[in-house]
């Protein structure tokens, strides 16, 4: 009898903490914002596309969200939903610096995470709690209930013609279209996540792809993109390639 | 034997000691029944993601008529959207904001909103959860951000009572107001007016001028204004002439498909005779006003309605004088007089 209770305390044990028995760490994600080689600078600095136009910018945020880590094997740590979703913006130091904690310890291979709102999330998994940040940094299209993924915005030169401004911005029109990219990107050497110390992960986001990449956009072609079922897809994609990891 | 049941017991009760200092039992906010009318389709707003449940309920309802929710702390929802009327803004071509500024569209009726598919005249809210983001962040309407209305709300100790008792995680965020407000909203049904009851065989009889209109509607209206929810939740340009004032371009602003300018949700008819005035924009104040615009006074566009054309030629609705009064009075048949006086949802 005694050698049964024993057994079921034991297991009981076992069962009804689960959540204590893996050990758990920390990792930041640096975000850092360049054009080609160099840095970006806001306002001051002239950067040049391949359709020959100078511009400068004046802001630039993206929404990062449902990061996912990747070990060699496949296993995958998904971040919990509802604290998943970030504002990088380039005029913020601060925000460029995603601190993610409780993670499961182990090597990973692979990180995976979205630009944007995925609507299957969106409103769901508390997913709202994201309203005030997104209000705050001016990421809500409020009349259209949405997000902005993409806020870039500048002032461009094409070649032999005259200054004008830039406002790109890039998110999901309703339920009829949705920007959301998914990147997936392999760290060169894994990175481990362990109880001892954070681990840390950079990733590049080449803004210059932004015009040039996958798509190319001439801003002399449409400067305003705005809810544009045409554009805002083109440069969405573009998106998706400009992120790279710089350990 | 029983000694094993006690040690199991004290196991359970002690072993998980973090959970239990959150836990809160809630066995005093009794769920809420959800009753889907017998002539009614399936909800879309999925119950089970946002269960209704009393204090959820209460603690909506008292978000929808607080001012708090607005800059100015005076425009509520319910300001905008009075019981009444349907939940409309009586008389108001426009909605009202903020310091007296003015929307650019007509408030629409709430009821039966959890079997739609999107919200507002131009569908830019895909989820109820959603809709009050439009109306309280927007400068001429409520004008306030949600940060705002998080430390509003903090302050006050009813709703950091309420709060605690209709969420598990008590907490006052985006998303619990969002959600409360959603569960008041859900359980807006209107389903008893007189047609409700000629429909599901509960005695009640047409009148012969609207059973006359009845047989009319089928033919001319049904069309877009579909089924027991009076809409098939579609986009269309029901041919309006352009008022320059707005120059509203409809469901393009959240598409931005040129094939979307001017149209807008085709609106659920129930309880249409309070809810004057009426389109988008509240331009017209009576029913006959409207059916002589179907009739006589659309303007042909790109994207005006195949249904109100026959080749290039705009056609409308031909309707006669005494056509649209039988029409009319089937329409009356809409009103859900129980509904509008149902003190669940009422302010006070």
């Amino acid at each position: 009898m005694k050698k049964i209770i024993y057994l079921i305390c034991l297991s009981l044990f076992m069962y009804s903490c689960k959540d204590d028995d893996n050990p758990t760490g920390s990792l930041s994600l640096q975000f850092t914002n360049v054009v080609g080689t160099n840095a970006l600078t806001l306002e001051t600095e002239n950067y040049t596309n391949t359709s020959n136009e100078t511009y400068t910018v004046s802001e630039l945020k993206y929404i990062i969200s449902n990061i996912t880590l990747i070990k060699a094997n496949g296993e995958e740590f998904i971040y919990p939903i509802a604290q998943s979703y970030f504002v990088i913006n380039e005029a913020d130091a601060n925000s460029k610096t995603v601190a993610l904690s409780g993670i499961t310890a182990g090597e990973y291979a692979q990180i995976k995470f979205g630009f944007g709102i995925d609507q299957s999330n969106y409103p769901l998994n508390g997913v709202n709690n994201f309203i005030p940040t997104a209000e705050e940094t001016g990421m809500l299209w409020s009349w259209s209930a949405g997000y902005k993924f993409l806020k870039f915005e500048g002032n461009f030169t094409p070649d032999g013609g005259t200054q004008d401004d830039f406002i790109l911005h890039v998110g999901s029109h309703g339920a009829t279209l949705d920007n959301y990219k998914e990147v997936v990107l392999d760290l060169p050497s894994s990175i481990a996540v362990n109880e001892s110390g954070s681990a840390t992960i950079n990733i590049k986001a080449d803004i210059a792809k932004i015009f040039d990449s996958t798509n190319t956009h001439a801003l002399a072609t449409k400067s305003d993109i705005q809810v544009d079922p045409v554009n805002a897809p083109k440069i969405a994609e573009n998106v998706r390639t400009m992120f790279s990891i710089n350990n | 034997m029983k000694f094993l049941t006690y040690i199991f017991l004290a196991i359970f009760g002690i072993s998980c000691s973090s959970d239990k200092e959150t836990y809160m039992p809630i066995s005093s906010n009794p769920a809420l029944e959800f009753t889907v009318p017998s002539n009614f389709p399936e909800p879309t707003y999925n119950m089970a993601l946002n269960p209704p449940t009393e204090k959820g309920f209460e603690l909506g309802k008292k978000l929808f008529y607080d001012g708090k929710l607005a800059s100015d702390g005076v425009v509520s929802c319910g300001f905008c959207h009075i019981q009444d009327f349907a939940f409309t803004h009586h008389t108001h071509i426009v909605s009202h904001g903020v310091d007296g500024a003015l929307g650019t569209r007509n408030a629409q009726p709430l009821h039966n909103l959890a079997f739609q598919k999107e919200f507002t005249w131009d569908g830019a809210a895909a989820h109820l959860d959603l809709q009050p983001v439009i109306p309280i962040t927007a400068e001429v309407e409520m004008n306030e951000t949600f940060s705002n209305i998080i430390s509003k709300l903090q302050q006050d100790p009813s709703y950091v009572t309420l709060f605690s008792q209709a969420f598990k995680d008590q907490q006052i965020n985006a998303d619990n107001i969002l959600k409360a407000l959603s569960q008041f909203m859900i359980m807006m049904v209107s389903s008893n007016a007189k047609y409700d009851k000629i429909e599901r065989n509960e005695g009640a009889v047409f009148t012969d001028s609207e059973a006359r209109g009845f047989e009319l509607f089928k033919t001319k209206c049904a069309n877009c204004h579909q089924g027991t929810l009076f809409t098939d939740q579609s986009y269309r340009n029901n041919g309006l002439p352009i008022d320059p004032q707005y120059n509203d371009i409809g469901r393009k602003r959240v598409t931005g498909l040129d094939t979307d300018i001017y149209k807008f949700k085709v609106p659920n008819l129930r309880n249409i005779e309070v809810t004057f005035p009426y389109m988008h924009d509240g331009r017209f104040k009576t029913l006959p006003d409207v059916l002589d615009h179907y009739s006589d006074g659309m303007v042909n566009s790109e994207t005006l309605d195949p249904f109100f054309k026959q080749g290039d030629t705009v056609i409308g609705i031909p309707m006669t004088d005494s056509e649209k009064e039988d029409i009319i009075a089937f329409l009356k048949t809409l009103t859900d007089d129980s509904f509008i006086a149902d003190d669940r949802f009422s302010e006070f």
